[in-house]
């Protein structure tokens, strides 16, 4: 296209700024949606439009497919993204911390959103340097089209039902396509459950992610020493338990595995070595424990004891993601935990599978 | 043949850019004013429940205010049960035990995102099963509080509020606290 045969910016102006106007953006221009377009997102699943795919009882709101293609359409998401915006939505709801109040809640969690599968590759996704983003449509629209069904179709927004009081960089914009080509590991969606070769997504909540940078060493276990310290860190610590999950590079994993690591002996590594005594959780005044809560406790009998703070594999969930071009890794801290699945993407319906599409407006 | 009608007299459906919301297609913006249960005059006699969210100093809260409203107000029995999902609504279940058992009852503390906005939705639901209920919330959670009023159809919903922060207050300072709120606690709850 030309610039003389693009189209008219006046339009498209008004057309953005009639979305802000109603109030259905999370800050950045959408994408006004139309029914023809909305339509073309609804032909890429077998569901019906009048499907309701998430519910939050606490405030009385739904979502149903057609609110999701709308949502997903408006967050800049091509057609064919929506099965995979279906199967993300769909994992997410699976995690009790999105079905509760994590929406609403004021630590202001952002879901992350692991693609698995050749769906990465069909759909363009990236899949090596700057996993974390910016850069590319898939990882960027897809999580963000989460955002805007929590906004739109939930109605919960923030100020109001949503009371985050800082919120995180990255709220609905982490998608990460695992970089299975270069992970020596399985893949994650396989410890989510899933065959080999299936395209699938997996969700959770997070906290925050932190960057482990050790291009310091060729020993893994030291490697490992310096992830458990930040995993360890008490100001992340709420409950008796955490989750924390580690997105590694291709470098620090193939290190790892290179010296006989399978996925299994890092979690048992990390389980046994994060945690911290009695008198570091006393001096942040977190080592009281009421049922599963942390208090100030001033009794300092167990000052020596070392507390371990990761309760079973599943609350260390480990993904390879990024370029190889150096060893950065990210501790990513899971709000509330994993359910520890994944969900396959649905195939694409035949022809003659479609719903009729009886858009309602 | 007959002529084709021109686009300018049959304009097709407009193609208009499409609500994400859902609200206007459905009723539910349109609910039904609930209903507040009747007050009693006084407390003198009256058995008081209290539905503690396990949010840091709510348990000790409520036990202080059940407390004053024996010493200083007359209750007499107290019922206390906790809400461990303190994001969602009460269960059906309970508001029924607590409707049967008690004459009004206290709920909180609403001291978070989502707890805030529960304690109030569930004094709604007690009132509609006819029980008096006075929800205690942080003042930081105001307007998440009102906002889930509103969606339950009791746009302007009282309830009471104690200052933020309370999940870091020494066990006399909560004591303090729930002596601070007594009064308008009882004026929610009686007529």
């Amino acid at each position: 296209m030309t610039p003389t045969q693009a189209p008219d910016p006046e339009a498209a102006q008004a057309g953005i700024e009639y979305c802000y106007a109603q109030g259905w953006s999370d800050g950045l221009p959408l994408v006004p949606a139309s029914q023809p377009l909305v339509a073309e997102f609804l032909a890429t699943t077998s569901r019906a439009p009048d499907e309701v795919i998430g519910e939050l009882e606490q405030v009385g709101r739904d979502c149903t497919v057609y609110l999701a293609a709308v949502n997903a359409a408006m967050a800049g998401c091509l057609p064919e993204y929506f099965p995979v915006v279906l199967a993300a939505f769909d994992a997410l709801m699976r995690e009790r911390a999105a079905r509760g109040g994590g929406w609403q809640s004021t630590s202001g969690p952002a879901p992350m959103i692991v693609v698995n599968g050749p769906v990465r590759h069909e759909l363009g996704f990236n899949t090596s340097g700057g996993a974390f983003g910016p850069g590319f449509r898939p990882n960027a629209t897809i999580p963000r089209a989460i955002g805007l069904i929590v906004r739109n179709a939930f109605g919960i927004r923030p100020h109001v039902l949503e009371q985050a009081t800082q919120g995180l960089p990255g709220r609905w914009s982490i998608c990460l396509a695992e970089n299975e080509e270069e992970s020596p590991w399985p893949p994650f969606a396989i410890d989510g459950g899933q065959p080999a070769g299936v395209s699938a997504v997996s969700a959770t909540l997070l906290r925050t992610c932190e960057f482990v940078d050790n291009r310091h060493t060729p020993d893994p276990e030291q490697v490992l020493w310096d992830i458990a310290d930040t995993i360890s860190r008490t100001g992340s610590l709420i409950f008796r338990d955490t989750s924390a999950g580690v997105v590694f590079c291709p470098e620090h994993a193939q290190m790892l595995a290179g010296a006989g690591y399978a996925k299994a002996d890092v979690q048992a590594w990390l389980m046994e070595h994060c945690g911290r005594t009695g008198a570091d959780l006393r001096r942040a005044g977190k080592n009281g424990l009421r049922g599963i809560a942390r208090f100030a406790d001033p009794d300092e009998s167990a000052d020596a004891t070392f507390t371990r703070i990761l309760p079973s594999p599943r609350h260390v969930p480990l993904v390879v993601a990024g370029a190889r071009n150096a060893a950065i890794s990210m501790v990513v801290r899971v709000f509330g935990e994993w359910s520890g699945t994944a969900t396959p993407l649905a195939p694409l319906p035949a022809a003659g599978e479609r719903p009729a599409v009886g858009l309602k407006t | 043949m007959p002529a084709l009608p021109s686009r300018e007299t049959t304009p097709g459906p407009p193609n208009l850019i499409l609500d994400p919301t859902g609200t206007t297609t459905t009723t539910r913006t349109a609910k039904p004013r609930a209903p507040r249960a009747r007050r009693p005059a006084s407390l003198r006699g009256a058995t008081v429940g209290l539905l503690v969210n396990t949010k840091q100093n709510a348990a000790p809260f409520l036990d202080e205010l059940g407390r004053l409203l024996k010493e200083r107000y007359g209750a007499t029995g107290l019922v206390a049960r906790t809400k461990v999902d303190f994001a969602q609504p009460a269960p059906d279940e309970l508001i029924k035990e607590m409707a049967a058992s008690c004459d009004v009852i206290v709920t909180g503390i609403g001291d978070c995102g989502s707890c805030s906005a529960s304690a109030v939705a569930d004094g709604i639901a007690f009132e509609a099963s006819n029980l008096p209920a006075a929800a205690i919330c942080s003042d930081a959670f105001g307007v998440t509080a009102d906002a889930m009023a509103e969606l339950h159809g009791a746009p302007g919903y009282r309830y009471a509020t104690t200052p933020h922060p309370v999940a870091v207050l020494t066990p006399d300072q909560v004591r303090e606290r729930a002596a601070q709120v007594l009064d308008d606690v009882v004026a929610l709850l009686t007529a």
